[in-house]
């Protein structure tokens, strides 16, 4: 019974070394060449995605720009129409 | 302790490690996915930044056609009333001024106000000239000169409620002149306030020594000189101490 119990512990732990051991040692893994280009990927991402911030800001002052200019030339629109009225009424 | 028992513990501790250690570090599966997911999400980036581009040069060249479209309706608008550019700029400057003008006589006391009444009269002038030109039809200058309007018409009436007048008589009979009309009990009831008089009605008093029969003079409101008709007294004073003291500017 004795030798049965410590055959079994033996086992046991023959075991978990064998499979932590496979764990470690057998998954496959990228190298460091494929993990830099994995990281230039992620900085160039980062990046366009900073220009986009930028040039969304960059979008919003145009639109309001025009916004306020075809306001401008709208009021000279109808500033031509008043003077036109007045001329016709005087 | 049983040394089986450490044994088991530290095949454990090793299988433990192993565990966490094939956790955090990523397999090549997992390296496949990122770079897969992230080479979609610069296509994607790459994309929007296109379309970004692609917009704010149509915005830029919309920005520079507006310019163009809003100076030819400027220059249409001055035509239509026979100007332009450069004849509104100089129209603008001289409202600007009678902008100020009414501004500053807006600000003065009731008795500085009458004192400066010929100011008024120059800013009505003003007004009305500008109202002439055909610049003022256009909304921008006529709601300036509305508003400028309403200021004269403010100004007149704190002019009409501040001066009474008076009918200059003769000197043979009446003794009117300006130190005799100020000490009148219904005038100012005190001679020294003659000055009063006289720079209410510059306009018609060039000279207070000379008023004539029949002039009609605006009294206006205060029972004490303002700075600027002190001023004006002690110029008076000072010219005709060098002749001969003066005590009465008759009426002729």
């Amino acid at each position: 019974m004795n030798t049965i119990t410590r055959k079994v512990t033996r086992l046991g732990v023959a075991l978990l070394f064998t499979s932590s051991l496979a764990l470690v040692g057998c998954t496959s893994r990228p190298d460091e060449a494929e993990m830099k280009q994995l990281n230039d990927l992620k900085a160039e991402v980062a990046s366009l995605q900073k220009e986009i911030a930028t040039k969304e800001q960059q979008k919003a002052a145009l639109d309001k720009e025009v916004a306020e200019k075809n306001a401008k030339l709208k009021k000279c629109a109808d500033d031509q129409a008043v003077v036109k009225q007045r001329l016709a009424n005087k | 302790m049983n040394p089986r028992v450490l044994i088991m513990l530290a095949a454990l501790l090793v299988f433990s490690i192993g565990l966490v250690m094939a956790q955090e570090e990523m397999t090549k599966e997992q390296w496949q996915q990122e770079i897969q997911k992230y080479t979609a999400e610069r296509d994607k980036v790459n994309g929007q930044l296109k379309q970004l581009e692609s917009d704010i040069n149509a915005l830029k060249s919309q920005s520079v056609k507006s310019d163009e479209d809003f100076k030819k309706c400027m220059d249409e608008l001055y035509a239509l009333v026979g100007a332009d550019a450069a004849k509104a700029a100089e129209y603008r400057a001289q409202l600007e001024a009678a902008e100020n003008k009414a501004n500053e006589l807006m600000r003065l006391s009731d008795a500085d106000l009458v004192a400066r009444s010929a100011e008024v009269d120059g800013l009505e002038a003003t007004v009305k000239n500008l109202w002439g030109n055909k610049l003022s039809l256009i909304p921008e200058f006529w709601d300036r000169l509305t508003a400028l309007n309403e200021k004269v018409k403010s100004l007149r009436g704190t002019l009409a409620s501040q001066v009474k007048t008076y009918t200059v008589k003769t000197w043979s009979r009446d003794r009117d002149c300006l130190w005799n009309i100020s000490k009148k009990k219904d005038i100012y009831d005190n001679p020294w306030l003659w000055p009063k008089i006289w720079q209410g009605n510059r306009d018609q008093i060039k000279n207070p020594d000379v008023i004539h029969t029949g002039q009609k003079l605006m009294i206006p409101k205060g029972n004490e000189l303002t700075p600027d008709e002190k001023s004006a007294a002690r110029k008076y004073y000072a010219k005709k101490a060098v002749v001969a003291p003066v005590e009465a500017p008759a009426a002729k």
